[in-house]
């Protein structure tokens, strides 16, 4: 199932993956606060170069570059929406710094995106639901989380049979208005929904004949702890917001069309 | 005394008025390797579930009499404590695993009732290695096979290091090769490391030889219990529905027509090859 291929995460070693995943998020926090500071296109495009390193460390280019055709609508959204109000609030005209603003604009949306994307495209669920356990998220939290990913795959392939099974029987899915289409889909979520249900009832079994609740300090299997490449980490992060901060309050900062 | 010991017990799920489990007095000894069997819907399911405390705390409803297990009484301590005990395998592989990770589901039991780090390392490697999928351990739960998940299930009870390990049809789902596998890893347990095995079967092909304690259930009550070869030679056990082994159906048929193949009943068919070796020399 296509639908279901983006939030398989899929099991890859390199210098970003082994990152403490909650590092990796004081960055990824670090970045965003940065790219907030700043309205011209310039730092915006520094932040944004200085993203690439991690990209091209952690091997994930291809899926990288697909999230960010992801965002490219909402991208081009932006920058026309504020093109058109700097045309019709300004008198109708339009000067070359406002298309640099519109662009800087949708620059910093693209470099949120593009470190969020890879914070998650680096970081496993497990080491996600391990962060979430050792960062004093109750357990119960944690748990849901890497449970509902553990069944994602298993909900989506019985998503399919339930759809084979129905087709067979005269299902019609792809037929009628949008009205009738969205209906369509009842008998296929009816029984979903039950056997949703039953699966859970048989988790909730499992877990408790595996002691679950037994005692309130509980243990866990692995810890995350910080090597080398997370203190690193944590000072390439320093070292953006420090001089984000310094750029901001002292320095004059040129735009494109001041240059030229 | 007997390691699960069971007096008159009967049991009715809410909102059900005829009883799923009726006047059922069982004991098990430790070490035993027990096969319980009978048609669907004898109470063989609801049975399991009173043997670490499912039934009545988990799924409330009206229970009398009385169930020891290894000396705790079941009906005044929550599951959670049992657990340490009395190690629970499903029917459906895949619900009851919920980790990420392989490993991680082994040592879900252990963190739970707060192993130090170390120990916990210790008897999770352990109980891979026992069950055959050391190798597999850092996968995912989905990537792996119907027969592998259900060992991935026994090792994670039996990381526990429990008394018992009770087995809920564990091979309903896998193909006969498989579920010979998950057998054999199931009767290495009871006999190298002690282990008492409780296990509900109707593959009885399969299983007859490893058991020596048979109880055949239906409709709710013990019909017949002890010797599985006594219990198989029975006309009852076959006339509830039992599938009675190919080799002992084969032996039952030959002595009929008087064509004798020594005394002892066989359970499965390497016994039963032996045996017709034997008369033939």
């Amino acid at each position: 199932m296509s639908v279901f291929d983006g939030l398989k995460f899929r099991k890859a070693n390199s210098i970003i993956h082994n990152l403490d995943p909650r590092i990796k998020f004081v960055y990824v926090i670090g970045v965003f606060i940065a790219a907030l500071l700043f309205l011209q296109i310039i730092p915006l495009l520094a932040l944004f170069v200085l993203q690439l390193p991690f990209v091209f460390l952690a091997r994930v280019q291809r899926q990288w570059l697909r999230s960010l055709r992801g965002a490219a609508f909402l991208a081009s959204f932006i920058f026309l929406i504020n093109i058109a109000t700097n045309f019709f609030g300004g008198g109708y005209t339009l000067t070359p710094s406002d298309i640099e603003g519109a662009a800087a604009l949708t620059l910093r949306f693209v470099v949120l995106v593009e470190s969020f994307s890879v914070f998650f495209l680096t970081t496993s669920p497990d080491h996600l639901g391990l962060a979430l356990e050792q960062s004093r998220v109750p357990y119960e939290f944690a748990f849901a989380f890497t449970t509902a990913v553990r069944f994602v795959p298993v909900l989506a392939e019985e998503t399919q049979t339930i759809m084979d099974a129905q087709k067979t029987r005269g299902l019609e899915l792809e037929k009628g208005n949008v009205l009738k289409r969205i209906r369509n889909y009842i008998p296929i979520l009816i029984p979903l929904i039950v056997s949703a249900i039953r699966r859970s009832l048989e988790l909730a079994e499992a877990m408790e004949s595996r002691a679950w609740g037994a005692c309130k300090r509980r243990t866990n299997l692995y810890t995350l702890r910080l090597h080398k490449g997370d203190y690193v980490l944590l000072g390439i992060t320093v070292v953006i917001l420090a001089g984000a901060i310094y750029a901001h309050y002292f320095v004059t900062i040129p735009t494109i069309v001041n240059l030229l | 005394m007997a390691l699960i010991e069971i007096k008159n017990l009967t049991y009715t799920y809410p909102g059900v008025s005829k009883p799923s489990i009726h006047d059922v007095s069982i004991k098990i000894e430790k070490g035993e390797f027990v096969l319980i069997t009978g048609p669907s819907g004898c109470g063989k399911t609801t049975l399991c579930r009173c043997f670490n405390g499912l039934v009545p705390h988990f799924y409330q409803g009206e229970i009398k009499g009385e169930i020891t297990v290894a000396g705790i009484n079941t009906l005044d301590h929550h599951t959670y404590e049992m657990a340490k005990h009395v190690g629970l395998v499903f029917q459906n592989p895949e619900n009851q695993l919920f980790a990420l990770s392989i490993e991680k589901d082994v040592a879900f039991g252990l963190e739970n009732v707060g192993v130090s780090r170390e120990e916990m390392r210790k008897k999770v490697d352990w109980a891979l290695h026992q069950t055959g999928i050391y190798d597999i351990r850092e996968r995912s739960p989905h990537e792996i096979s119907g027969g592998q998940q259900q060992r991935v299930a026994i090792a994670s009870v039996l990381a526990m290091e429990p008394d018992i390990i009770v087995l809920d049809e564990p091979t309903s789902f896998l193909d006969p090769l498989s579920a010979e596998k998950i057998f054999d890893v199931i009767y290495k347990l009871n006999k190298e490391q002690g282990i008492t095995v409780v296990l509900v079967e109707h593959r009885l092909d399969l299983t007859a030889k490893y058991t020596n304690h048979l109880i055949v259930m239906d409709q709710g009550a013990v019909r017949l219990e002890g010797d599985p070869r006594d219990v198989l030679s029975n006309e009852e056990t076959r006339l509830i529905g039992v599938g009675i082994p190919k080799a002992t159906l084969l032996y039952q048929m030959l002595k009929k027509e008087d064509y004798s193949l020594g005394n002892k009943t066989p359970l499965g068919s390497e016994e039963l090859a032996d045996q017709i070796l034997e008369t033939l020399k």
